[in-house]
C-alpha cells in the first residue's frame, strides 16, 4: 500500500484543509498539528504521510507536470483536492523551491537583527558617549541554526557597510 | 629611586616655569611638609585656566540635554533598591523587569495581495483558497511573537524589490524601448546565458571524459533534489563551490535537462530488471555519439578556418579596390587641366596678354578693397575698444556688488546663528533657573554674615582695650620712673649736703647709693627675665614648627633613598663591568 493512500482515511471535505496546512509547512511555516488528527493515523503513519505529501508537492511543482500516475492510488475526490491545492498554491511552492536552491552553500543567512546602544559611561570613564551597534545574524550552518552576534563601534560599522556596498556593486554588475 | 628623583626635578622645573616664587625642588615632592604643599597647590589652582566659566556660557545642544536627562533617569533607577519580583509594585516592574528579550525571527507569510499578479487575473482556485482556507496573517506564524517580525520582513522585501525594479526600469528599461514584460524576459535569458558561460569557463580545465560522465550523473541527482524529488531531503546535497560548478557545467539547456531528468525518472521504476542491459547499451550509444561529435567538431574547425581565410582575402580585395578608385579620380583631374592648357596653346600671345590684363585688374581691385577696408576698420576698432571698456567696467561693478551681497549674506547668517545660540542659552538658563530650589532664604546667610561681623567687631574692641591697658601701664611705669629719678636726685642732693657735715649721714648716703644701685639692678633683672621669657616662647614656637616638618622621618627617608641610589649605582656599575 502506498503511503499516499493513507490520505483516503479522512473525508474529502477536510482533506483540502489538511493539504493546505501541509503546503504551509513546505513553504516554511508550521506543519499541521498531530493532535488534531491523532485518531486518524498512528505516529509513524503520520510522519510518513507528511513526508510523502511534501515530496509530492515538490515534484509536481518542480517538474511542472501533473503526476496522474502517482495520484491514481487516491480516491477521485482526494486526487481532485490535491490538484486544486497545487493549482492554488503553485506560486508559493515555487518560491519555496527557489529558496531551497538558493541555499546551496553550507552556510546561509536566515535573518538578521540589530540594536543601537549608546554607552554613556564605563567603570573607568565617567563620560564615554559612544554609540554601539549590536548585530545579530541568524546563520544556518549545515541545517542547524546558529546565532552570531557582533558588537561594533562607528568605525567598524563603517568598514562593514563599505564592504557590503562593494559586494552589492559586484552583484549589480553581474545583472 | 633615580626615576622618582628625576620626576621630582621635572615637576619642580615645571612649577618654576609657571612662575612659582617660593623655594621649590625635588625635596618638595619627595619629602613634603604640609604648609609648603599647601602654598604650592594654592598657587597652582590660581593658575588653572578659567575654562569652566566660559563653557557654562555656551548653550547646550539638544543632544546634551537629552543625555543629561538619560543620565539622571539611570541614576534615579540605580538608586532604587532591588526587590524580588513578587514584591514589586507596578512602577518598579517597568524599570526592573528584564524587558523584551525575544529574538527577531521572521517566517514567510502568504497574503492575498501580490504585486506580481494583478487581482483580476487570478485563477478560480487561487481565489477560492484565499476565501476559504487562508488564515489571517497574524495567525500564520507558528509563534505569536514573530508576527511583527514577519510582517516587517514581508513588507521590507516587497518594498525593496519594487524600488529596485523601478530604478532599474527608469535607468535602463526605458532606454531599451521595450514593454516591461519583454524587458524582463530578455534580461532573464541574458542572465541564464551569462551563468552558463561563467560555469563553463570555470570548469574548462577538467575536460576528461570519465569525470564528465560522473559529473552528469551527479548533476542528475542534484537536479532531482532541487526539483523536490528526494524524499527526505530537508538538507540538500552540500558541496564546495567547485563541485557545484562542475556539476552545472554540463547542462546544456535547463529545460532539456529537466526533460531528460523526467524521462529518466519515469523510466527508472519500470525497467529496473533490465538495468544492466540498458547501461551497456547506453554506454555504447554514448561512445558512438561521442565519436560522431568529435568528427563533427573536426569538420567544424576546418570549415571555420576556411571561412576566416576567405573573409581576410575579401577585406584585402576591398581595400585594393578603394585605392584604385582614388588614383583613378586623381588621374581624371590631371587629364582635365592638361586638356584646357592644350586648348589655349595655339593663340599663345593673345592669351598671355589677356591673362596679364586680368592680373593687373585684379591687383588694382585688391588695392581698392584694401583702402576701403582701412576706412571701415578704424571706427569699428574704436567702437570695439569702447564696448570692451564698458564691459570691463560693468564687470568690476558687478563683482563688487556680488562681494557686498555675499558679505551681507554672511552677516545675516552670523546674526541668525548668534540669535539662535542666544535663544537656546536663554531657554537653558530658564530651565535651570526653574529647576533651582526656590526656598533657599537669603536671610539665613545675611544673618550669619552679620553675626560673623559682630564677632569680629567684638574681638577688635577687646584688642583695642588691651592695647590701651598696655599703653596706660607703660605711661604709669614711665611716670613712676620719672618720679623715682626726681626723688632720688632730690634726696641725693639733700643727703650729699648733709654728708659733708655728719659722719652718720655719710653712712646713710652710702646706703642710699647702694639701695639705688640694687634697685636698678633688680629692674634690669626683671626686664631681662621678660625678654628671656619672650625668647623662650619664640623658641618653643620654632620647635613646634620644626616638629611639624617631620624632619626626623624625612631624614630617615632621605637616608633610605640615598642607600637605594647607591645600590642602584652599584648594580649599574656591575652591569657596565659585565658588559
Amino acid at each position: 500500500m502506498s503511503t499516499l493512500q493513507l490520505l483516503n482515511k479522512i473525508p474529502a471535505a477536510e482533506c483540502l484543509k489538511f493539504l493546505h496546512r501541509v503546503v504551509d509547512g513546505v513553504c516554511g511555516r508550521s506543519y499541521p498539528k498531530r493532535t488534531d488528527y491523532g485518531e486518524t493515523w498512528t505516529l509513524s503513519q503520520w510522519s510518513e504521510l507528511l513526508e510523502a505529501l511534501s515530496a509530492l508537492f515538490r515534484v509536481i511543482v518542480g517538474k511542472k507536470c501533473s503526476d496522474t500516475e502517482l495520484l491514481s492510488v487516491l480516491e477521485e475526490s482526494h486526487a481532485a483536492a490535491v490538484c486544486q491545492c497545487v493549482k492554488s498554491r503553485q506560486e508559493e511552492i515555487h518560491q519555496a523551491l527557489v529558496e531551497r536552491t538558493n541555499a546551496i552553500s553550507t552556510t546561509q543567512l536566515q535573518d538578521f537583527d540589530w540594536q543601537m546602544k549608546l554607552a554613556l559611561s564605563s567603570d573607568k570613564l565617567s563620560f564615554l558617549h559612544t554609540p554601539l551597534l549590536t548585530l545579530t545574524l541568524d546563520v544556518k550552518e549545515n541545517g542547524k541554526p546558529r546565532p552570531v552576534t557582533i558588537e561594533m563601534n562607528r568605525e567598524e560599522l563603517q568598514t562593514l557597510i563599505s564592504a557590503m556596498e562593494a559586494a552589492n556593486k559586484v552583484v549589480l554588475q553581474l545583472k | 629611586m633615580s626615576a622618582r628623583f628625576r620626576l621630582g626635578m621635572s615637576l619642580a622645573q615645571a612649577c618654576q616655569d609657571l612662575g612659582y616664587k617660593g623655594e621649590i625642588g625635588y625635596q618638595t615632592f619627595l619629602y613634603s611638609n604640609e604648609p609648603e604643599i599647601r602654598s604650592l597647590l594654592m598657587f597652582l589652582v590660581e593658575k588653572l585656566p578659567r575654562e569652566s566659566a566660559e563653557t557654562s556660557d555656551q548653550p547646550a545642544g539638544k543632544s546634551v540635554l537629552l543625555q543629561k536627562a538619560i543620565a539622571d533617569q539611570i541614576k534615579a533607577q540605580l538608586a532604587v533598591p532591588w526587590l524580588p519580583p513578587t514584591c514589586r509594585l507596578p512602577i518598579q516592574c517597568k524599570t526592573q523587569s528584564r524587558g523584551p528579550c525575544h529574538r527577531f525571527s521572521s517566517q514567510p507569510l502568504s497574503v492575498p495581495y501580490s504585486l506580481k499578479v494583478p487581482q483580476n487575473k487570478q485563477s478560480k482556485e487561487v481565489t477560492e483558497y484565499y476565501r476559504d482556507f487562508l488564515p489571517a496573517a497574524t495567525a500564520q506564524p507558528s509563534q505569536p511573537i514573530s508576527v511583527p517580525a514577519s510582517l516587517l520582513e514581508l513588507h521590507a522585501s516587497e518594498l525593496s524589490a519594487a524600488q529596485e525594479w523601478e530604478s532599474e526600469w527608469n535607468s535602463q528599461g526605458l532606454l531599451s524601448r521595450l514593454t516591461p514584460e519583454e524587458y524582463r524576459s530578455r534580461k532573464r535569458s541574458r542572465l541564464q546565458r551569462r551563468i552558463e558561460e561563467q560555469l563553463r569557463a570555470a570548469a574548462q580545465p577538467r575536460p576528461d571524459a570519465q569525470g564528465a560522465q560522473r559529473s552528469t550523473s551527479d548533476l542528475a541527482e542534484l537536479l532531482q533534489s532541487f526539483g523536490g524529488a528526494s524524499a527526505g531531503g530537508d538538507i540538500l546535497t552540500k558541496g564546495t563551490r567547485f563541485t557545484h560548478t562542475e556539476k552545472f557545467t554540463f547542462t546544456q539547456e535547463p529545460e532539456k535537462s529537466v526533460q531528460q531528468m523526467a524521462a529518466a525518472a519515469s523510466s527508472l521504476p519500470s525497467s529496473r530488471q533490465s538495468e544492466e542491459d540498458l547501461r551497456v547499451q547506453q554506454q555504447e550509444e554514448i561512445a558512438a555519439l561521442q565519436q560522431q561529435l568529435h568528427q563533427l567538431a573536426v569538420q567544424m574547425e576546418e570549415v571555420g578556418g576556411d571561412i576566416r581565410h576567405l573573409t581576410t582575402s575579401i577585406n584585402q580585395m576591398s581595400e585594393e579596390l578603394k585605392e584604385l578608385e582614388k588614383s583613378n579620380t586623381e588621374n581624371e583631374e590631371l587629364v582635365r587641366v592638361k586638356k584646357q592648357t592644350i586648348d589655349l596653346l595655339p593663340d599663345g600671345e593673345n592669351n598671355l596678354e589677356k591673362l596679364q590684363n586680368l592680373v593687373e585688374a585684379s591687383v588694382m581691385r585688391l588695392d581698392n578693397l584694401k583702402a576701403q577696408w582701412e576706412k571701415h576698420k578704424a571706427p569699428l576698432l574704436e567702437e570695439q575698444r569702447r564696448l570692451k571698456e564698458l564691459c570691463s567696467n560693468q564687470e568690476v561693478e558687478s563683482t563688487r556688488m556680488l562681494a557686498e551681497i555675499k558679505e551681507l549674506h554672511d552677516k545675516i547668517r552670523q546674526s541668525a546663528e548668534e540669535a539662535k545660540k542666544k535663544e537656546a542659552l536663554y531657554k537653558q538658563l530658564l530651565t535651570e533657573y526653574e529647576k533651582l530650589p526656590k526656598d533657599v532664604s537669603r536671610s539665613a546667610y545675611t544673618m550669619r554674615i552679620l553675626e560673623i561681623v559682630g564677632n569680629i567687631k567684638k574681638q577688635k574692641e577687646e584688642i583695642t582695650k588691651i592695647l590701651s591697658d598696655t599703653k596706660e601701664l607703660q605711661k604709669e611705669i614711665n611716670s613712676l620712673t620719672g618720679k623715682l629719678d626726681r626723688t632720688f636726685a632730690v634726696t641725693d642732693e639733700l643727703v650729699f649736703k648733709d654728708a659733708k657735715k655728719d659722719e652718720s649721714v655719710r653712712k646713710s648716703y652710702k646706703y642710699l647709693a647702694a639701695l639705688h644701685e640694687n634697685c636698678t639692678q633688680l629692674i634690669q633683672t626683671i626686664e631681662d627675665t621678660g625678654t628671656i621669657m619672650r625668647e623662650i616662647r619664640d623658641l618653643e614656637e620654632q620647635i613646634e614648627t620644626e616638629n611639624s616638618k617631620k624632619t626626623i622621618t624625612n631624614l630617615e627617608k632621605i637616608l633610605e633613598d640615598y642607600k637605594a641610589i647607591r645600590q642602584e649605582n652599584a648594580t649599574l656599575a656591575a652591569k657596565i663591568k659585565e658588559a
